[in-house]
C-alpha cells in the first residue's frame, strides 16, 4: 500500500473522456448512452445510500432540535425546541465527568493497545519462518473472525463474578479471598472491554502492518545493521518512516472503531443502562432514546458522536488523498 | 541434532555457518518462542474456552475446569430444540443471504461505474462513499428506527435487510473497485472488437474476472449481516424474528446465566463466520489495502 499505482488516477478527468466504451460512438444517441451509463450503473447504489444513510443522517440532526418522544413518534408531528437538547447535553455534568472521559479515554487506550500489540505481532510474524508464520497468523485470524457479540459473551464468561475462570484462578492462587465482581467498578468494567477490543482489533493492525513490512527495503535494513544499528533503532529510523502511511490508516480507522464501541459495552452486566457510570456516547444515546423514549435528546448525543467521528474521518481522507499525489 | 540433509552445495555451506549460535541468538530465539506461546494463548484461549464450555455438561450448573468435565452435546441439543436457536439461525441466514445478493449486485454496478468510467463528479462520489463509510451507524439507529417503523417494517426481515445492504455497500463498492480496476482494459476492448455490446462484455468478460472479488465482498457483507447487533436488537422484538446475535440474550436470566447454553449458541454463531473468514482472509486483507489506496 505504499506505492500509488496509477499516477493522477484520482484527479477529476477532463470532461467525459470515458475509458473503454464501445467503439461505435457516432450518433448523438450513442454518445448520450455512454455518458449516462456510469450514472445508470450508480443509480441503485446511490439511491440506497441516499435513502438509508444520507437522509437518516439529516434526520437525526432534525430530530436533535426537537422534543421528540413517543407522542411524536406515533403522530409523526414535529416539535421543534431549538438548541434545548444540546444545552441539556452540554450542561449535564455526566457528559464531562463520565461519558466523554469514558469515550475518549477508552479510545486512546484501545487504539494505543491495538496498534502497539498489532505492530509487535507483525514484527514477530515477519521474523518467523514459514511454518510458524502460518500457524501464528492463522491463530490471529481466529481472533479476528470471532464476532463481536459472541466474543463479548465469552469475555463476560471468563470474568464472570460467580464462576468465571479468572476469579477461580485468582482464588486458587490465593490473590483473592472471595469472588470479585469485575463489572461493577467503572475501571475494571472498562478493563474487560479493553481486553475484548484489543483481542478483536489487533489482528487487523497486525495483518495490515505485516503487508507493509514486506515492502520495506531489505538493503536499507542490512546496511543499517552493518552500520551497527540495533533492532529498535532500525525500526524507528527505517521501518516506521516507510510505513508511516500504513500507520496513519490503521490508527485513524482504529480510532473511529473504538470511539463508537457499542455492543461490547451494552452487553456487559450493567452496560445496558443500570450502571450509568460506564456510559459512553453511543450507549448513552441509545439508552436515553430507547429506554427513556427521549429520542430528541438521544439524537443530540448521536450528532455529537457523529461530528467527532466525521472530524476524524476528514483527517483520514486527507491522509489517503495526500498519499496518492 | 540431526545432520542437515544438504540437498545442494550452497545449502551445505550455509547451514554449518549458522550452527554455532551465539548466546545472543539463543536469547532471541527463547524470547521469540515465549512471545509466540503468549500470543497463541491470548488469541486462541477465548475460542477454546467457548467451545470447551459449550461441550461441558457442568458449565451451566456447577464448577468449570479447564477441560470439559463431562463432555456432552446436551447444551447444543437444548439450545437448538427448546430454546429455538434453530429459528434464530434460519432468520439470520435469510437476512444475511438476502443482504449478500442485493449488496453484491448493487456494489458491482457501482464499482464498474467508478472504476471504468471517467465522468464528472467521479472523485466527488468516491469521496462521498469513503466519508459515508465513516458515518457511525450507531448514530443512525434513531432515525432508521423511526423510518422503518413508519414503513411498518419493524419485526420484518425486509427492514433489516435493506438497512444491512446500505451498511455493506460503501465498503463493498470501495473494495470491488480495486478488483474491477485490476481487469485489463485490453480484454474489454477485445470483446468490443469482436462485436460485443457493453452488456455482453459485462456478462461474458468482466463478471467472470471479477467473480473472486465478488466472493470476497459477499463474505464481508455476510459477516456484517450475520454479526450485526444494535439494529437487530432495536428492530426485532419477537422471538420469532430474532437473529442469532439478539437471540443469545435470552439465556441471561434474572439471577443466573446459563453459560453452557450461551457458549453453545455462541459456538453455533461463530463457526460459519470463522470458516468463511479463513476462506477469504487473504483476499480480504489484500483488497482492504489495495482498495484503500488505488486511485
Amino acid at each position: 500500500m505504499t506505492t500509488p499505482t496509477k499516477a493522477g488516477a484520482a484527479r477529476p478527468a477532463p470532461r467525459a473522456a470515458t475509458g473503454p466504451t464501445p467503439p461505435q460512438r457516432r450518433g448523438p444517441g450513442r454518445l448520450r448512452l455512454s455518458t449516462a451509463r456510469p450514472w445508470l450503473l450508480l443509480a441503485p447504489a446511490l439511491a440506497v445510500l441516499a435513502v438509508l444513510l444520507l437522509w437518516p443522517l439529516a434526520r437525526v440532526l432534525l430530530i436533535s432540535f426537537q422534543d421528540y418522544g413517543l407522542r411524536e413518534i406515533v403522530s409523526g408531528r414535529s416539535n421543534y425546541i431549538g438548541f434545548a437538547n444540546y444545552a441539556e447535553v452540554f450542561a449535564d455534568p455526566a457528559l464531562w465527568t463520565v461519558v466523554l472521559p469514558n469515550t475518549v479515554g477508552f479510545a486512546v487506550a484501545a487504539v494505543g493497545g491495538t496498534v502497539i500489540l498489532g505492530t509487535l505481532v507483525a514484527l514477530l510474524l515477519a521474523s518467523l519462518d514459514r511454518v510458524w508464520r502460518t500457524i501464528v497468523s492463522s491463530a490471529v485470524m481466529v481472533a479476528w473472525a470471532m464476532p463481536a457479540v459472541t466474543g463479548t459473551y465469552v469475555w463476560i464468561w471468563i470474568f464472570d463474578a460467580d464462576r468465571g475462570i479468572v476469579n477461580q484462578f485468582l482464588q486458587g492462587v490465593g490473590l483473592l479471598d472471595e469472588p470479585h465482581n469485575w463489572f461493577t467498578d467503572r475501571w475494571s468494567f472498562y478493563a474487560v472491554v479493553l481486553v475484548n477490543i484489543i483481542h478483536h482489533g489487533f489482528p487487523f493492525v497486525a495483518i495490515t502492518v505485516l503487508a507493509g513490512l514486506l515492502g520495506v527495503s531489505k538493503e536499507m535494513l542490512e546496511a543499517a545493521t552493518v552500520d551497527g544499528a540495533g533492532a529498535v533503532r532500525r525500526f524507528f529510523s527505517i521501518t516506521f518512516p516507510t510505513l508511516r502511511p500504513v500507520f496513519a490508516v490503521v490508527v485513524i480507522l482504529s480510532t473511529i472503531w473504538d470511539f463508537k464501541v457499542f455492543a461490547q459495552i451494552y452487553l456487559q452486566p450493567g452496560g445496558s443502562g443500570s450502571n450509568r457510570s460506564v456510559f459512553n456516547l453511543g450507549v448513552w444515546s441509545y439508552v436515553e432514546s430507547f429506554a427513556q423514549n427521549r429520542y430528541g435528546f438521544g439524537s443530540a448525543i448521536a450528532v455529537l458522536l457523529t461530528v467527532l467521528l466525521l472530524a476524524i474521518s476528514v483527517v483520514y481522507v486527507r491522509t489517503l488523498f495526500k498519499e496518492e499525489k | 541434532m540431526k545432520a542437515p540433509p544438504a540437498p545442494s552445495a550452497p545449502d551445505a555451506v550455509r547451514i554449518p555457518a549458522c550452527r554455532p549460535r551465539s548466546r545472543r541468538a539463543r536469547w532471541t530465539l527463547a524470547w521469540k518462542a515465549a512471545a509466540v506461546a503468549a500470543l497463541l494463548l491470548f488469541t486462541l484461549f477465548p475460542t477454546y474456552w467457548m467451545i470447551s464450555s459449550a461441550f461441558d455438561g457442568r458449565a451451566t450448573g456447577g464448577a468449570q475446569s479447564l477441560f470439559p468435565a463431562e463432555p456432552t452435546l446436551e447444551n447444543f441439543s437444548y439450545v437448538l430444540s427448546e430454546a429455538g436457536f434453530g429459528t434464530f439461525l434460519r432468520n439470520s441466514a435469510i437476512v444475511a443471504v438476502s443482504t449478500v445478493v442485493l449488496s453484491g449486485i448493487l456494489a458491482l454496478f457501482a464499482a464498474v461505474a467508478v472504476a471504468r468510467f471517467r465522468f464528472r463528479f467521479r472523485t466527488g462520489i468516491l469521496m462521498l462513499i469513503l466519508i459515508i463509510q465513516m458515518v457511525p451507524l450507531e448514530a443512525l439507529v434513531i432515525p432508521l428506527f423511526i423510518q422503518v417503523r413508519d414503513l411498518q417494517l419493524l419485526n420484518s426481515f425486509l427492514g433489516l435487510i435493506i438497512v444491512y445492504v446500505a451498511f455493506s455497500l460503501p465498503f463493498a463498492i470501495w473494495m470491488l473497485r480495486g478488483f474491477v480496476a485490476a481487469v485489463p482494459v485490453e480484454l474489454e476492448e477485445a470483446a468490443y472488437i469482436d462485436g460485443a455490446s457493453w452488456g455482453r462484455m459485462f456478462w461474458s468478460v468482466l463478471l467472470p474476472l471479477v467473480a473472486p472479488g465478488l466472493v470476497a465482498t459477499s463474505v464481508f457483507a455476510f459477516i456484517i449481516a450475520w454479526n450485526e447487533f444494535i439494529f437487530a436488537l432495536t428492530f426485532m422484538d419477537s422471538p420469532a424474528t430474532y437473529t442469532v446475535a439478539v437471540g443469545l440474550q435470552q439465556f441471561f436470566g434474572e439471577n443466573s446465566n446459563e453459560w453452557g447454553y450461551v457458549m453453545a449458541g455462541s459456538t453455533l454463531i461463530t463457526l460459519p463466520v470463522m470458516i468463511f473468514f479463513i476462506l477469504v482472509q487473504r483476499r480480504l486483507s489484500g483488497g482492504l489495502v489495495s482498495g484503500a489506496v488505488k486511485g
